[in-house]
């Protein structure tokens, strides 16, 4: 909890830069794209991918696809002999002057950790998930 | 008939001693253990064909991610964000797994990202487990980098493989799977010598060109990338620009009296070594000698290993040479190198690029004998260098001088033993001191004098405050009584003695 004015007003600033983002949901949403931006260009099977920002593999398809629908990564197709998928990242869409800011936010350990305490907060984020980063197994990045 | 198509591959210094390039297509094996600049030397590969050759490319990264890889070209001033806008690279993270799956396909997805944007270029860092460990040396090793190297073939990619090489010494290297089936490898190392640490580069092989072979240095510069210096001992590419031999013109020495016992000074071309103790004026006489080249013009440059600009330029300002005024007309170079640690590679290329920027006709090296405490006199490093600075040296017309600390007071055995290069020089003048009563007076002797009569009298000479060096008039007022070798015992043995006479028929 935040335990000072200035505390608080951090929270509410990273409150504001969720709402310009709302497509991170949560800490999986978050951790992806945090990988994403590290790895632009990323050509990999949803396990390894899953395995590489250490949530379950059902979690991480499902920001995937969240993040292509929302013109955040480049639709490619999958095709049947190929297990893995070339994911590249563009921040270029609508959502990606919001999501940028929450990235150069999450570039520090405090300013992760300060979006992941909003996104645990109250507010609507509908969909919302129950698992967090407290059920993570494994960060490998 | 056309040569090759060579891939040239931007990297400072590599293209020469690869005679251009590398064959397009080739696929190019970078070894070395880890440290080695394998990553570095792929990526400036990639990096200066998608910027200076108009050869778009991809980097392959398995372990390192992108950005790490971005930040540290950062560093050397390579902007691949800005390649990677303009769809002049890509940077692909993967798995190992899943490189081998997609370039056993023909529909591989990497290598459709690699045409899209025309790649002509491949880094793949880290190709080792990807065909089942570094050493082993299984059918099925081998096989498996065979197909791999088919995909990139099929492509027309010349591609760089990083791949780690954990021992490197002679002896116990194993021979890679990978080594046979590549086109061209590479060899990085790191070479310890005392508790010092060099990179060096070497062409293990190279199918479908002509290349140099042995260890070359290199360095890893910031701001700039790597920079490959090639071995000291390699041939020069522009060795017949000695045919351009002058074997007329002389310089003067600067020092008066010293052109009329040396017939009127050192040729040009020629190498001239004066050999004396600590404190016999051998630095004074280069002063002199490269102050007298900007008097009449001439470009000069001294390098120094024993003494810094500064010290250099007070020396001079002491026997009333206006040095700095000389530097300001650009007539005068003086630079000063620390010995400690002198990567030899390196600095040879330093002094190539100094001769052939500058342009000197005189050069004053100071001093041999710290080249030989840096380098060693034991094993060729020292006497190759001093035999490619001679080589150089001619090339460029200059009349080079080159002071060596001699440790005897008299005779030159340390350069015909330790330093072996009295054969390489044409001329030799020893200075040493003479104890005359008590004082110790300064004395000059020209030792050799290739192509010219030489007398071997010992000159006196003085230096002076404000003035410098002379070398005294030899004033004989009476003949000296010359008495023939028949008048000696012991000579050849170097110790001659008058014979006495007793008249009988033996002695006649």
């Amino acid at each position: 909890m935040p335990t000072s004015f200035d505390d608080q007003r951090q929270l509410e600033e990273t409150k504001r830069l969720l709402a310009r983002a709302p497509i991170i949901q949560n800490a999986c949403y978050l951790d992806l794209i945090v990988f994403l931006h590290r790895h632009p260009r990323a050509l990999l099977t949803s396990e390894q991918l899953a395995g590489f920002v250490g949530y379950n593999l059902k979690e991480t398809a499902k920001a995937l696809d969240a993040f292509i629908e929302a013109g955040l990564l480049e639709p490619t197709t999958q095709q049947s002999m190929h297990a893995a998928r070339m994911l590249v990242l563009l921040l270029d869409g609508p959502q990606g002057g919001g999501v940028r800011a929450l990235l150069e936010l999450a570039s520090t350990r405090e300013g992760r950790e300060g979006i992941l305490e909003a996104l645990r907060g109250p507010g609507p984020r509908p969909d919302r998930p129950s698992t967090g980063p407290e059920l993570r197994l494994v960060n490998s990045v | 008939m056309p040569g090759p198509d060579l891939v040239k591959t931007g990297i400072a210094g590599l293209d020469e001693i690869l005679s251009g390039g590398i064959p397009r297509g080739n696929v190019i094996l970078l070894e070395g253990a880890i440290g080695c600049g394998k990553t570095t030397m792929g990526v400036e590969f990639v990096y200066r064909g998608a910027s200076q050759f108009g050869e778009p490319g991809v980097i392959v990264l398995f372990e390192v991610s992108p950005d790490k890889i971005i930040r540290d070209a950062q560093g050397f001033g390579w902007d691949l964000r800005e390649l990677e806008r303009a769809d002049r690279l890509r940077i692909v993270f993967t798995s190992r797994e899943v490189l081998r799956q997609e370039l056993q396909q023909a529909d591989s997805v990497l290598l459709e990202e690699a045409a899209r944007i025309g790649a002509r270029r491949i880094f793949i860092d880290g190709v080792g487990r990807l065909t089942g460990g570094n050493s082993n040396g299984t059918p099925e090793a081998r096989s498996a980098f065979h197909v791999f190297t088919e995909g990139l073939h099929r492509e027309n990619l010349t591609a760089a493989l990083a791949i780690e090489a954990s021992a490197y010494h002679p002896g116990e290297h194993a021979s890679l799977p990978e080594e046979s089936i590549a086109d061209t490898v590479i060899r990085l190392r790191m070479e310890e010598s005392q508790r010092a640490i060099s990179r060096s580069v070497e062409i293990v092989k190279s199918r479908g060109h002509d290349y140099q072979m042995g260890r070359h240095t290199f360095r890893i510069i910031d701001g700039h990338g790597l920079q490959v210096y090639r071995r000291v001992q390699a041939p020069r590419p522009s060795r017949d620009r000695a045919a351009a031999y002058d074997p007329a013109t002389r310089i003067s020495t600067g020092v008066p009296g010293l052109d009329g016992i040396v017939n009127g000074g050192y040729f040009v071309g020629s190498t001239t070594v004066v050999a004396g103790i600590s404190g016999v004026g051998k630095s004074v006489m280069g002063l002199q000698y490269v102050a007298e080249g900007a008097r009449r013009g001439e470009r000069s440059l001294m390098l120094s290993l024993d003494e810094q600009v500064q010290q250099i330029l007070r020396n001079a300002a002491s026997i009333g040479l206006d040095l700095p005024r000389e530097i300001e007309r650009g007539l005068v170079r003086l630079e000063y190198e620390p010995p400690q640690e002198i990567e030899v590679d390196a600095h040879f290329y330093r002094i190539e690029q100094m001769v052939e920027g500058f342009n000197p006709k005189r050069v004053v090296i100071d001093s041999l004998s710290t080249y030989g405490s840096s380098l060693g006199t034991q094993g060729r490093v020292f006497r190759d260098f001093f035999h490619a600075l001679v080589a150089l040296m001619k090339e460029h017309q200059i009349a080079a001088v080159y002071n060596h600390e001699n440790p005897e007071m008299l005779g030159m055995a340390s350069m015909m033993g330790d330093f072996q290069m009295s054969s390489l020089v044409d001329n030799i003048i020893l200075m040493n001191w003479a104890e005359l009563g008590d004082a110790f007076r300064l004395g000059m002797t020209i030792a050799k004098m290739r192509g010219n009569p030489v007398n071997r009298f010992t000159h006196e000479v003085e230096i002076l405050d404000g003035q410098g060096m002379r070398v005294l008039p030899r004033v004989l007022p009476v003949p000296p009584e010359q008495h023939p070798f028949s008048s000696y015992a012991g000579l050849v043995s170097r110790a001659p003695e008058r014979r006495k006479f007793t008249g009988s028929a033996d002695e006649k």
